[in-house]
């Protein structure tokens, strides 16, 4: 029999295979009665030891498994990886290609932020809005089908270059689709905004400061949902970020709804920079020649994915394989925040403070323990079921 | 205590119930350590343009719910046991569907320390979707592919 | 604070502790810390809010072959602690033997440092002094002791499981 005069604690554990989570993740809720008291999350489940894997494979062939540590954001892994060997090997590659990889990049953040919207809201209960988020995202997945004949894995980059070109046929579709595309998030905007029933599941959910989200060291839009104006392609712009900056989008608010907003204003920004950027493509080469052996150095080259600042660091010994690849994935950095977020709100607002981040479980393919859950006890069913009869008596 | 139908009874009812799971499989989907390629389009599959439920396919939480497993990814040794062990919560008769090049072989993983290797070397598997990611169109070829196999067993 | 002014000024703030700095990119400066006195360079950042802690990157350095007749050489692990500050990046560098890979916690400063450093600890062997949390990172947990992932020495897991 249990004291009833002591603070009783129960874990709900979640994961790794739950309706809620299309990934493996295996979180650990302690709560009291419905309020969360306590976080802690276990990863891990997708560790697939990426990191020693490249050490055996060339460096050109790392350019395809590292694409495939995240199938998301996969351009963005092989984009920062192409741009950090090419800094080892000294060359700098053609405008064109630059600004190919640039509007690679910035299709895949409209896809990705589409493909967060509808999984945001349907973990809200708002189904309908998932199924029209997910039908226009089909529009942004053509133009990248169009362009590499992948839907997922566009392997635009080439150590060196990119592989294909985008013609003017190619850049009246996609010119089309942004206008469809920017018609439907306005709508988007207004429902997310307007809506009653779903602002109730997000206004002043999980709150977020901009001073913890500095400490607990936030990135992407969580962060900038946070007021902290954090974006490594305004901060250290690569590739054609220099000749056409990024309008920073920043909100105050810090809990989901801010994050909403921040998201779908970054979308109308990329619309406006995927214009720019196929109205003022230099003509030119698409590739270089790189030599297979890269000199010996080390580099360290930070690029903004969907979900936020993405670090690889390259060590390489003068051979045809890598010495040592670090990679740095945004979805770790923001881990640290679920469990400040998470403690005091309801068990039912989980999931929404879990898509919040826009996590991403195969780029992490990492464990975390948050917070250490204390004073564990097992019950038994009949202590359980008399204690629930007694605390809401 | 048993009761015996006459074989007729066992004929008829057999054809209803394999009626029935072809009309409506529910599906549950686990990802044993995939890049999330396979699961976007998985859940593509199931959004307006491709839209797998004219198919009675019911995507949804719990293994003791459903028919068909559908997996992606290689298996990593941390998701080996979970794997498993949805497997067996599932109720007889269960199929597995394998989406996506990784879970055929390991794929870009093979040979990794992590990778135990393809979801057959963990599970049984009855239709193998192969692709990096597959096109929906495929996932949707492999889930009918196997209702028609059902369709044709005695 | 343009990338220039601020490596200048991690420049002046490590300028105690620092035992060499070199500037292998425009943006990006190394200094050499001894192990004793990581955490004061990296408190001493910290108080002046020169960016954030973006990666702690383990790095093995195996000692070479030895030559016919001479002692082995000893290997080494190295870590970077990369710090970010708009476009410029600090690498702390230490550099700790495989015989005695003590290095302290920085989760007193930085509390996000732990996952990092739990990475450290499994993939690479070292010994983190005070830190929170132990628990396997990434690994499952019947992961054989003592066998580090991303030391080079180890090589598919059939060689670890013999060795």
């Amino acid at each position: 029999m249990t004291n009833q005069s002591q603070p009783q604690k129960f874990i709900v554990p979640i994961g790794p295979q739950h309706p809620a989570l299309k990934e493996p993740g295996h979180f650990e809720f302690g709560v009291d009665g419905e309020i969360v008291t306590s976080a802690t999350i276990r990863l891990g489940f997708v560790h697939r030891g990426i990191e020693k894997a490249t050490e055996d494979r060339t460096w050109v062939q790392n350019l395809y498994l590292l694409e495939r540590i995240c199938g998301i954001c996969s351009n963005i892994h092989g984009t920062v990886y192409a741009i950090g060997v090419e800094k080892l090997a000294g060359v700098e590659i053609p405008p064109r290609a630059k600004y190919i990889r640039t509007i690679v990049a910035e299709l895949e953040r409209v896809h990705s932020h589409l493909l967060w919207l509808g999984v945001a809201a349907h973990e809200g209960g708002f189904d309908t809005l998932f199924m029209y988020s997910w039908r226009d995202r089909e529009t942004v997945m053509d133009l990248l089908e169009g362009l590499s004949g992948n839907r997922v894995n566009y392997s635009t980059n080439l150590i060196g270059g990119v592989k294909f070109d985008i013609n003017e046929k190619q850049a009246d579709e996609i010119r089309r689709g942004l206008d469809f595309l920017e018609e439907r998030t306005h709508y988007y905007m207004k429902v997310v905004t307007t809506d009653e029933t779903f602002l109730g599941r997000t206004r002043d959910i999980g709150t977020m400061t901009r001073e913890q989200a500095e400490l607990l060291g936030a990135v992407g839009p969580t962060a900038r949902a946070s007021g902290v104006p954090r974006d490594v392609r305004s901060e250290s712009p690569y590739l054609a970020y220099n000749e056409h900056p990024i309008q920073l989008q920043v909100h105050d608010g810090g809990d989901l709804l801010a994050r909403f907003i921040v998201r779908l204003n970054e979308l109308f920004d990329t619309y406006r920079l995927i214009r720019e950027l196929l109205d003022h493509m230099p003509a030119g080469d698409l590739t270089v020649r790189v030599p297979r052996r890269i000199p010996e150095g080390e580099v360290l080259i930070r690029g903004e994915a969907p979900r936020g600042e993405l670090v690889y660091y390259l060590k390489s010994s003068g051979s045809d394989k890598p010495d040592r690849i670090k990679v740095r994935t945004p979805s770790l950095c923001n881990w640290g925040t679920i469990s400040h977020v998470a403690v005091g709100h309801k068990l039912a607002d989980m999931p929404m403070l879990l898509v919040g981040i826009d996590p991403c479980f195969s780029c992490n393919d990492r464990l975390v323990t948050v917070n250490n859950t204390q004073n564990s006890q097992d019950l038994t069913w009949d202590a359980l079921r008399r204690y629930g009869i007694e605390y809401y008596k | 205590m048993e009761t015996k139908l006459p074989s007729t009874w066992e004929k008829a009812l057999d054809s209803i119930r394999t009626w029935a799971r072809v009309n409506s499989p529910w599906v549950i989907h686990f990802n044993s350590g995939s890049c999330n390629g396979c699961d976007i389009e998985i859940l593509a599959t199931l959004t307006p343009r491709y839209d797998l439920e004219r198919f009675g396919v019911k995507l949804q939480g719990s293994p003791r719910h459903a028919d068909v497993l559908i997996c992606t990814g290689p298996v990593t040794r941390n998701a080996r046991d979970r794997l498993v062990r949805i497997y067996n919560q599932m109720p007889d008769p269960k199929f597995v569907v394998v989406v996506g090049s990784c879970g055929l072989s390991g794929g870009v993983f093979h040979g990794s320390y992590n990778v135990m290797g393809g979801v057959d070397e963990v599970i049984p598997v009855d239709a193998y979707v192969p692709g990096c990611p597959p096109r929906p169109e495929a996932i949707i070829h492999g889930v009918v592919a196997l209702l028609d196999s059902l369709k044709k067993k005695p | 604070m343009d990338t220039t002014t601020a490596l200048e000024t991690a420049q002046s703030l490590l300028q105690p502790w620092a035992q060499t700095v070199t500037q292998p990119e425009p943006h990006r400066s190394d200094f050499v810390v001894a192990p004793a006195d990581l955490l004061a360079a990296v408190q001493a950042l910290m108080d002046a809010r020169w960016g954030y802690l973006g990666a702690i990157t383990g790095v093995d350095l195996p000692a070479p072959a030895p030559a016919e007749g001479q002692p082995p050489a000893e290997s080494h692990l190295a870590a970077l602690y990369q710090f970010f500050n708009g476009a410029a990046v600090a690498t702390l560098r230490v550099t700790v033997t495989h015989a005695q890979p003590v290095l302290p916690s920085i989760c007193d400063i930085i509390p996000s440092a732990t996952i990092y450093e739990r990475e450290l600890i499994e993939m690479f062997g070292f010994d983190i002094e005070n830190t929170p949390v132990t628990d396997h990172l990434l690994l499952p947990d019947d992961w054989p002791q003592n066998v580090y992932p991303l030391r080079k020495s180890f090589t598919g897991f059939g060689g670890a499981e013999s060795a």
